[in-house]
């Protein structure tokens, strides 16, 4: 059996680490001249700063991604961060993500704990948003920033963009799995151990290599169109979204047309600082619900110090885009810097965004439209199909799942 | 090198080239050390940059 996978990201290298160790004959075309997509290093002035992601594993050594990569054979070490995550106060007392709740009186600590319970369980039917169903059931200033602040970190979503189904449905992820982890060597580390694996199973990686169009007769994939050739395969899978997949071949299905075209991807800006002293001092998140702009901030060298030259710390902050004016919204973020590490030595080495063609998700949270297309075996993975409470790149993960179920791969 | 309204500022042009000539603040933008010599546009994963 033959398999063709469009994109080298992580959701088409999991795909692909997956398909030839289940026996597929496997080709990827990845167009640009590496591997890994926005899940990779970015080397930068020393420092191993990455193609979009933040080096860290939402789940940790626990989650989707890191079964997933056990299952294939990928050799990766997962450092779970301890603490998992702190939060900063207004006052700028530092607490335990844990000890959130002792910032609510006592009689919104009790409703938490039965109105969480509750949800988890029957999980809200309606298009009520996160932020909304804090509202309905706490009005409370401090849990409405925290919302915003941990939806901006690990969706770039704002709490109002997130319907809350798929917020509990993180939730219950975050009791089951637990959080986060660094992976040692970055995201690079990652996908260089899934492009081992899928090369070691005999499957092969092309880079700089555009796949022109899919083979389709009668609703079913044969193929992909490279260099003008026709490689035919018996499986398709792509790694660029519904849009751009719909893009390379003639999708007469109007109501899928509509309902992909309607996805809003996510957008964030993240700036990666140097620093000669650790500004967190640990390698879990840095949660900052006071800051204007930036939702949360790591510190990764402290899990591994070889993403920064010796004697140096690589700090990543991420902020939602919250208006339409991209240079605005980064100043917001510098100047937030400024005020959370006031006399603090750091150096602002490269200022990333993301947004439109290369954005943060190419579905936000809770807008992915599952892994099915109109044409029988051609599937979607990716930041444009993930699976339900995955968080960034678990949901990649648990989209890569679903489709090797649907596929009927093992 | 031109740089489109398609560059969403991600920064990997300026990561990979040679000469150090491109700054990023919400986009790329080359600055004098820029040679034109192209690599940038290898990059780019939106095809924002061509040659001017």
């Amino acid at each position: 059996m033959k398999a063709v996978v469009i994109g080298a990201g992580l959701g088409g290298l999991l795909a692909g680490a997956k398909l030839t160790k289940a026996g597929y004959d496997v080709e990827i075309f990845e167009r640009l001249p590496f591997i890994g997509g926005r899940f990779t290093n970015l080397p930068y002035k020393g420092f191993k700063l990455s193609t979009g992601a933040l080096h860290m594993i939402p789940h940790g050594s626990r989650g989707p991604l890191a079964q997933t990569l056990k299952e294939v054979g990928a050799d990766v070490t997962i450092i779970d961060s301890q603490p998992m995550a702190v939060i900063l106060k207004e006052n700028n007392e530092i607490i335990s993500f844990h000890d959130f709740r002792n910032e609510l009186t006592l009689t919104k600590q009790v409703k938490l704990g039965t109105i969480l319970a509750y949800s988890l369980k029957f999980k809200p039917k309606n298009d009520i948003s996160f932020r909304d169903w804090v509202l309905k059931y706490f009005d409370d200033e401090f849990l409405l920033k925290l919302a915003d602040s941990f939806c901006g970190w690990a969706l770039s979503l704002t709490a109002k963009d997130v319907p809350a189904r798929e917020m509990l449905e993180i939730i219950d992820n975050m009791y089951l799995y637990k959080g986060s982890g660094v992976p040692i060597g970055g995201c690079g580390a990652v996908t260089d151990a899934l492009s081992q694996i899928i090369r070691s199973n005999g499957g092969r990686i092309y880079s700089q290599s555009c796949v022109e169009g899919i083979s389709i007769e009668n609703d079913l994939a044969k193929g992909v169109i490279v260099n003008g050739k026709t490689i035919e395969a018996d499986i398709v899978i792509s790694d660029i979204g519904h849009f751009g997949t719909s893009k390379l071949y003639e999708c007469k299905d109007k109501e899928y047309l509509d309902k992909i075209s309607n996805v809003k991807p996510s957008k964030g800006i993240k700036i990666c600082l140097s620093s000669d002293e650790p500004l967190i001092g640990h390698s879990g998140v840095f949660f900052t619900p006071f800051a204007k702009r930036i939702n949360g901030i790591n510190e990764v060298t402290n899990a591994d110090p070889s993403l920064a030259p010796p004697g140096k710390h690589l700090v990543m902050s991420h902020q939602a885009i919250i208006s339409d004016d991209r240079k605005f919204e980064i100043d917001l973020g510098l100047l937030d810097l400024k005020q959370l590490f006031p006399g603090k030595k750091y150096k602002v080495l490269l200022i990333q965004s993301y947004s439109n063609g290369w954005p943060v998700n190419r579905a936000s949270s809770g807008s992915d439209n599952g892994n099915k297309t109109p044409v029988r075996n051609l599937y979607i993975v990716g930041d444009g199909a993930k699976g339900k409470g995955g968080i960034e790149v678990e949901g990649v993960a648990i989209g890569v799942r679903n489709v090797m179920d649907e596929a009927g791969v093992c | 090198m031109k740089v489109s309204d398609d560059c969403v500022g991600c920064g990997q042009c300026a990561a990979y080239c040679p000469f150090d000539a491109i700054t990023v603040f919400g986009r790329a933008a080359m600055n004098e050390n820029c040679t034109e010599c192209g690599k940038c546009t290898e990059y780019c994963p939106v095809c924002a940059i061509s040659e001017a």
